[in-house]
């Protein structure tokens, strides 16, 4: 038999048992549709974490933190407990505490030294502000953050830092103040802060360079230049005990160059730290979101499992349904092999269609809720589509599906090629 | 044409053995028309299942023009049956929701041939036995002779040598029964198609050329009776 006719009669027996077939092909659907479903959402995190990490930029900074004590002594397996050690000095007569997340400056200052192609280190300096205002506007809660030099934030209007007491708002921000973002570019904010013991408030002028696109950090979050940070830090922490400690820094090298990158970040790692640049921090946010995707579609794919277990039953009913048929085609010359592709193609068909629906709704239902979540629950995420639907992801849901369904068929399609063609035809 | 020499065929059920053919040899030529009798049970759908190569005998050899079917694989059995061979069976076995088309088709598309060629070799079937004007028809909508003229076109469309009918009249009334004889007996006749029937209906048996009675899966008689059976009409 020609596998056109095979295929054609293999169709024609499914919907010979409509509503059997029907409802196999449901559970298959449901799985598919499962699956896209799944698939879609880890698609759409990393689509969005990719354009929002993308509006941080920098391929000449190294973010860096000490190692834990158990990374250090590679006691991961071991979980034992951590011995105390005393502080140590390095060759510049440093103190090394190894007990102390905290990095002081003048550690800062030898690694500086100690690194060559490093232009600057500048620690992460805690911002700790209680409103930002403009003459004549509504008193707001702002989250400032420090962008070390050498960090890009992209930008709706204006322009990155070139001087000092310069600020970076925050798109939500900017709009309370004028609803045309572009106009608050060279106008002047007051930021408060709380300084000194007795915590009164302290006010300072800061310049509008620039107004940060919407995006996981800088949706709330504006910016202020190291240098202002800096002085602020001073005035909030000088009194504190750990002032000038740190739990991290950024390595800023004299340029762009991956080599020089890579072989700081191989040298901070003998020393003890751990460097990451944005590409890393970029992959370890993939990697996680791969994680979870794959975690997701196993419920999925369970789902899958459930449904082939639906063909299997379709087929052994089947083919329990059609023996003397089956008798009658085997008497008639059609071979073993032949009899088993009719029934592995009736159960590739019912995956088939079954993934067909699966994706299609699954397109379809992903495409409306990421217009509905737009509008409403994502409205401060802009560009988050919850769902991404890659051709070839819906492509390997679709061979996977078949796969699925023609390993759920074989079993049924080998007894149906076994029967004997005259015990075959005398079943009742 | 069809030959076997000293044929034998045990069943085993539960341990026990039942030996339902002993030492069966006979020769059908080429045009022949052989009427398999017997008793229910005396082993006659057997013979006709090992002359069909539907069964392997357990002693013995059978052949079909000179080809000992011991000595074919599965997939040339299966050739040999399709291209050589056409069945008739008392219960039709038609596909009640198909047409009769689709129906008579069946072993022109397990050859795999050409849709245009399918068409031709089934319209000629459809002539051959009367039925040209009911192809679209579904199966189940037929009486039981027209069923039954169905799958003799069944049998027909792929031209074969021998056609093996079990019980062919079995499930008719006596006049169908007639209608259905004579198209078997006519395409035997017209176009030299070897005929191997079984059956118990005598009157059907006496029109075949040759009788061949079994009993306790012996042959005791094997008559030629010429074609006097004809002339009760």
């Amino acid at each position: 038999m020609k596998i056109w006719d095979l295929a054609k009669t293999a169709n024609r027996n499914l919907f010979r048992a409509k509503l059997r077939t029907f409802l196999t092909v449901m559970a298959i659907f449901v799985g598919a549709f499962t699956l896209c479903m799944t698939n879609g959402i880890g698609d759409g995190l990393k689509a969005y974490v990719e354009t929002q990490v993308k509006s941080i930029e920098g391929n000449r900074i190294l973010f860096v933190r000490k190692k834990l004590p158990a990374e250090l002594e590679d006691q991961m397996q071991s979980k034992g407990p951590v011995e105390y050690k005393a502080a140590t000095k390095d060759e510049e007569g440093n103190t090394i505490d190894p007990n102390t997340m905290m990095v002081t400056v003048d550690q800062m200052d030898s690694l500086r030294k100690r690194l060559p192609g490093v232009r600057s280190i500048t620690p992460a300096f805690p911002v700790r502000s209680e409103y930002i205002t403009m003459e004549g506007a509504r008193k707001y809660q702002v989250g400032l953050g420090m962008l070390s030099e050498g960090i890009e934030q992209k930008l709706e209007a204006g322009s990155m830092f070139d001087g000092t007491n310069q600020v970076i708002l925050p798109i939500h921000l900017a709009r309370a103040f004028d609803e045309k973002v572009e106009n608050l570019v060279g106008k002047t904010v007051i930021l408060a802060y709380k300084f000194g013991e007795e915590g009164e408030l302290k006010d300072r002028k800061l310049k509008i360079v620039g107004i940060a696109t919407k995006g996981m950090i800088a949706n709330l979050n504006g910016f202020v230049d190291a240098a202002t940070a800096r002085e602020i830090y001073k005035e909030q922490m000088s009194e504190a005990p750990n002032y000038n400690m740190f739990q991290s820094f950024t390595v800023q090298l004299e340029r762009q160059d991956d080599g020089l990158l890579k072989s700081t970040k191989d040298k901070l790692d003998k020393m003890g730290f751990v460097a990451l640049s944005i590409a890393d921090i970029e992959k370890r946010t993939y990697d996680a979101i791969g994680i979870l995707q794959v975690g997701l579609n196993l419920f999925a794919l369970v789902a899958l499992l459930a449904a082939s277990f639906g063909i299997i039953n379709t087929l052994v009913i089947a083919v329990l349904e059609r023996t003397k048929e089956i008798g009658l085609q085997k008497a008639l010359g059609m071979g073993r092999f032949r009899v088993f592709l009719l029934f592995a193609l009736e159960s590739i068909l019912i995956g088939f269609w079954g993934a067909l629906l699966g994706i299609v709704s699954a397109v379809a239902v992903g495409t409306i809720a990421n217009t509905v979540l737009a509008k409403t629950y994502f409205e401060s995420f802009e560009g988050f589509n919850l769902f991404a639907f890659r051709p070839l992801a819906l492509g390997a849901v679709m061979l996977l599906v078949c796969l699925v369904a023609f390993l759920a068929g074989v079993m049924p399609a080998v007894r149906a090629s076994r029967l004997n063609p005259i015990e075959a035809l005398r079943y009742e | 044409m069809l030959e076997t020499k000293n044929l034998g065929r045990t069943f085993t059920s539960d341990s026990v053995k039942y030996e339902v053919l002993k030492d069966i040899s006979l020769q059908i030529a080429k045009g022949e028309s052989v009427a398999i009798v017997g008793k229910s049970g005396s082993g006659k759908s057997t013979l006709m299942h090992i002359l069909a190569c539907l069964d392997e005998p357990t002693n013995g050899t059978v052949a079909f023009e000179g080809r000992d079917y011991g000595s074919l694989s599965e997939r040339e059995r299966d050739k040999l049956r399709n291209r050589k061979f056409g069945f008739v069976f008392q219960q039709f076995f038609l596909n009640g929701r198909d047409t009769v088309f689709d129906n008579i088709v069946l072993p022109m598309r397990i050859r795999g041939l050409d849709e245009s060629r399918i068409r031709e070799a089934a319209t000629g079937a459809l002539v051959s036995v009367g039925l040209d004007d009911k192809a679209m028809k579904r199966a189940k909508d037929l009486s039981g002779g027209e069923k039954q003229r169905v799958c003799i076109a069944r049998a027909l469309v792929g031209d074969p040598d021998v056609i093996f009918a079990d019980e062919p009249t079995g499930n008719l009334d006596s006049k169908t029964s007639g209608t259905i004889e004579d198209l078997i007996l006519t395409l035997n006749r017209e176009k030299g198609i070897t005929v191997v029937v079984v059956t118990h209906d005598e009157d059907l048996a006496s029109r075949c050329g040759r009788t061949i009675n079994l009993k306790d899966g012996r042959i005791v008689a094997n008559d030629t009776q010429g074609e006097h059976g004809e002339a009760g009409e």
